[in-house]
């Protein structure tokens, strides 16, 4: 993993640092989606776990040197605007209707 | 040992801030806290890609995502006045534990897996990028290779906000 | 005479006329009484009439075709010092496998000409007296249906080319033998008889079955030309089937068929049945077909001498086994019935030494002397309003003298009184038996004679000499019965006193016609020869016990006196006197009662363990445990189903752990 890009300067930090990080902040950001009970928090979690992939789209992007990566982050930060909107104006109707974002609160399809 | 550079020395304060308040982010009860602390993590991750010669993104990452997500996150917490998260004894201690072990089980794979997967040679030729010259270049590939997949996206949005729009209306008993 | 297949044609036609007739009428008349209670009431006379007519006329028929075919054929035969070949009508292909092809065919040989004198012969006569003693019935028109339907099952059976075809006339005459020993359908001991009967024949038909199965591969085909395959020992190549185990196969079906011990229970239960089928059926025709099996098959019998000896042994112990249990019975039915058993003895013990056309002259003689007594009996019977007991008979002669006269002879007859019919037969058997060594089986067969005559001449004793016994308002309306029954019984005890003489043997100045006539069909293998002296003294020595057997029975049966209990003083001391042996004898050996024990109940109790512990118990358990495990697993799924999106969360997560491990191992 050499990481040149021409016209740019070789990468300083080894590549391996960034997948370590990347993925160490996935699996934060898993962590939180599985152990919280507040709905929104559990969904600021998956944004994070998000970002985090974004961050690895981001380094394979620049180890090959490959615009694709870039242009992915692109539109995945776009779908998770969109994303956030309407999982957000659901949580709104969630509460109004339960009075709770306790996702433990709402199980309907308990047996 | 890579060389002791400031690249270095940025990207560690960096990856230290982005650890650390994601941590912080999952542990707190208070939702608006977690949301903060999210932002700082947000920040780390736009410094890590500015290294990455991605500065647009890094733009894009702060704007949108810091700016526009988080504190649409903001506006729903306070609308729906979401206090400390109620700390009630987990009846079911199994999801926590298992969770746990699960998110770190898959951590660590993902990670090992990532480490392990050579770089494929035979590449395209890698675009010759003046760190400059970046957002020309995104503009070009956006009409030209994905155009497709932008036009998708404007309608996606639109969408999204319809409906949102949709669900959050107070229906008129 | 071309057309063969007329011959059983036309009583299948009878059937399926009197069977169409019987049934729309029957129906019809239950319209019309449909909620009247009537009792059960003779036919009109129109429908009896067109019964009887299709009924007899289809046989009688049939019977004049049989003799228009054989008469000129055996003419011919008689004429040419080897005889002639069989004729063989083929009318179509049944069964086609590859090259080999199982056809309908009809043979006309010597063999099948003796058979089908008598089936015909005597079966009109017997459809002639069921005219008579049948008319008070309501089924007198299923009762013709299956009399015709019978003959033409026999018909079948004797004029069959192949043993498949036999096999298909084999099992009609046992489907017609149970449903009309059944034909009182509303007695139940008559409808357990029928079952009796079907199931012992059948038992004896798995031998059958596989014993043509054995022909098959022995020989590589199934039509009579195995015959002359047997007779050159010719095996076709590669049979692996051993000849002794066919052959009692064979005779496994034959002992069903003709009650031979042990399958015999069947048949003096079977006089449940309306005493003209006990006649035809049980006396002259149906079990003479095991005899007839195994003297059409006596060239592969020839081929496997110990099993001609089993059948020796079995038809000479069947023939006083009988006998013995015959003594005892005071059912004038069920002594002819042991008879039968016991004459059927007599011919396998005749094959069984390698006399096969004795064992056939002795079917023929005892078809007319057999049915002489059967019908003769059903006249006794009428004539006393349907009892049958012998003890409560007695003093019959005056009254009905024609049935006398006509029983009296049938029965010297098969005491085997010169110079009637049984004499000849029985004594070419007894000849044999003794001029082939079997000197045991000869004294047997000789004892049997004597008891033959004893018990024969008991019950003529006990039902026409002997002081009245029975009810005397009964006896003061005995009459003798109308020419319908009586005229066939003129007829067969006729030929019981002249048939005889187709056999007489040479040491008497005969020419044994028959037995030389019967030399082109069946096996004669060399039996020792004797000299005409010895065979005289045989002779008398025969006659001597059977006259004194006679004897023996008029004076302990004929004077009989006073209450119906008493019937013999002095059997009734020999009976006290021999304790175990009397009593078993009068119990007819406890043989129903050890087929009970031995081979029903076990049979029986594992059918209802199978049904209540395995079936019950097992199989639906099977079943209940099934159910039961998928209830359990979705019990246990249930928990999986929390509605809660953090499991399900968790199980998504877990199961990516997975597969990100499997790839990255890959």
């Amino acid at each position: 993993m050499t990481g040149t890009l021409p016209g740019v300067a070789p990468m300083a930090v080894p590549p391996a640092a960034y997948l370590v990080v990347g993925t160490l902040l996935f699996a934060i950001g898993l962590a939180g989606a599985l152990l919280k009970r507040n709905a929104l928090s559990i969904f600021l979690s998956i944004e994070l776990m998000m970002n985090a992939v974004n961050l690895l789209f981001l380094t394979y992007a620049r180890m090959r040197g490959d615009m694709a990566g870039q242009m992915i982050v692109f539109f995945v930060i776009a779908i998770a605007a969109a994303e956030a909107s309407v999982g957000l104006a659901i949580f709104v109707a969630l509460f109004r209707a339960r009075r709770t974002v306790d996702v433990d609160k709402i199980a309907l399809l308990k047996w | 040992m890579p060389a002791l550079s400031g690249d270095l020395v940025v990207f560690t304060i960096a990856s230290l801030l982005a650890i650390g308040f994601a941590l912080a982010m999952v542990v707190q009860k208070a939702p608006v806290r977690s949301v903060l602390s999210l932002v700082v993590t947000f920040f780390g991750l736009a410094i890590f890609s500015i290294q990455l010669a991605a500065p647009f993104v890094a733009v894009l990452q702060v704007f949108v995502y810091a700016g526009a997500i988080l504190v649409l996150f903001l506006f729903v917490i306070m609308l729906l006045n979401l206090g400390q998260e109620a700390a009630e004894e987990d009846r079911r201690p199994l999801q926590k534990w298992l969770g746990l072990v699960a998110a770190l089980a898959l951590g660590g794979v993902l990670s090992g897996a990532a480490l392990r997967a050579p770089t494929p040679k035979g590449m395209r030729p890698p675009a010759v990028v003046p760190l400059a010259d970046e957002i020309p270049t995104i503009g070009r590939l956006l009409f030209s290779d994905y155009l497709l997949a932008f036009e998708a996206l404007s309608f996606l949005l639109l969408v999204a906000a319809v409906g949102a729009l949709l669900l959050s209306k107070r229906r008129f008993e | 005479m071309n057309r063969l297949w007329l011959i059983p044609l036309l009583p299948l036609a009878g059937f399926v006329l009197n069977g169409l007739v019987a049934l729309l009428a029957a129906s019809a008349r239950a319209e019309a009484e449909l909620g009247k209670d009537q009792p059960k009431a003779r036919l009109p006379y129109a429908q009896r009439l067109f019964h009887g007519v299709v009924g007899v006329g289809s046989v009688g028929l049939a019977a004049v075709l049989a003799f228009a075919a054989l008469v000129p054929w055996t003419l011919e035969s008689l004429g040419h010092a080897e005889g002639i070949g069989p004729v063989v009508q083929h009318v179509y292909t049944w069964m086609a496998a590859g090259d080999y092809t199982i056809d309908v065919a009809f043979r006309l040989d010597a063999l099948s000409a003796v058979m089908l004198s008598f089936v015909t012969f005597v079966g009109t006569l017997i459809h002639v007296y069921s005219v008579g003693y049948m008319q008070e019935e309501e089924g007198y028109g299923r009762y013709f249906a299956f009399l015709n339907l019978f003959m033409f099952a026999m018909l079948m059976l004797v004029l069959a080319d192949n043993l498949p075809l036999l096999f298909v006339g084999w099992e009609g005459v046992g489907l017609c033998s149970y449903l009309l020993i059944g034909y009182y359908y509303d007695k139940d001991f008559a409808v357990a008889a029928g079952k009796k009967a079907f199931i012992a024949n059948r038992v004896g038909d798995v031998g059958m079955v596989l014993g043509i199965f054995g022909i098959f591969a022995l020989f590589g085909t199934a039509d009579f030309s195995f015959v002359d395959l047997a007779k050159r020992a010719a095996l076709a190549p590669g049979a692996h089937v051993s000849v002794y185990a066919v052959c009692l196969l064979l005779f496994l079906g034959a002992i069903g068929k003709s009650a031979q011990v042990p399958l015999y229970v069947w048949l003096p239960d079977a006089m449940a049945g309306p005493t003209p089928v006990s006649a035809l059926i049980h006396a002259a025709t149906m079990v003479t077909a095991g005899v007839y099996l195994v003297a059409r098959c006596s060239a592969v019998f020839v081929l496997a001498p110990d099993a001609l000896t089993l059948v020796a042994w079995i038809g000479a112990g069947t023939a006083i086994f009988a006998a013995s249990i015959g003594l005892a019975q005071n059912d004038i039915k069920k002594v002819l019935a042991y008879s039968t058993v016991s004459q059927l003895g007599y011919m396998f013990l005749a094959c069984g030494v390698g006399a096969f056309s004795a064992g056939i002259f002795h079917v023929f003689t005892h078809a007319f002397f057999k049915a002489c007594l059967f019908l003769g009996s059903g006249s006794v019977i009428m004539s006393m309003h349907h009892e049958q007991d012998m003890r409560k008979m007695g003093g019959l002669a005056a009254r009905i003298p024609q049935t006398f006269i006509t029983m009296l002879a049938a029965t010297l007859a098969i005491a085997g009184v010169f110079p009637l019919a049984g004499f000849f037969s029985k004594d070419l058997i007894l000849g044999s038996v003794a001029a082939s060594g079997h000197w045991f089986l000869y004294a047997v067969g000789l004892f049997t004679a004597g008891l033959t005559a004893f018990y024969m001449f008991r019950l003529v004793s006990m039902t026409f000499f002997s002081a009245p016994r029975g009810d005397p308002h009964a006896l003061e309306h005995a009459h003798e019965s109308p020419p319908t029954m009586t005229i066939p019984l003129w007829v067969l005890a006729f030929f019981s006193v002249v048939a005889g003489f187709l056999g007489v043997p040479a040491a008497l100045g005969g020419s044994d016609r028959i037995g030389r006539f019967l030399e082109a069909s069946v096996a004669h293998p060399e039996i020792g020869e004797m000299s005409h002296g010895l065979e005289i003294g045989l002779m008398l020595l025969s006659l001597g016990v059977a006259v004194t057997g006679l004897v023996w029975a008029w004076r302990w049966y004929g004077r009989a006196a006073g209450a119906p209990e008493a019937v013999s003083p002095q059997a009734a001391t020999f009976y006290e006197r021999s304790g175990l042996l009397g009593r078993l004898v009068a119990n007819k050996w406890n043989v129903d009662e050890g087929i009970e024990r031995l081979i029903l109940s076990p049979f029986r109790r594992i059918g209802t363990f199978l049904w209540r512990g395995f079936d019950a118990l097992v199989i639906d358990g099977i079943a209940n445990a099934s159910a039961f495990l998928v209830e359990l697993a979705g019990d246990l799924m249930r928990f999986f189903a929390t509605g809660r999106v953090r499991n399900y969360a968790l199980a998504f997560s877990l199961g990516v752990f997975v597969f990100v491990l499997y790839v990255w191992v890959r």
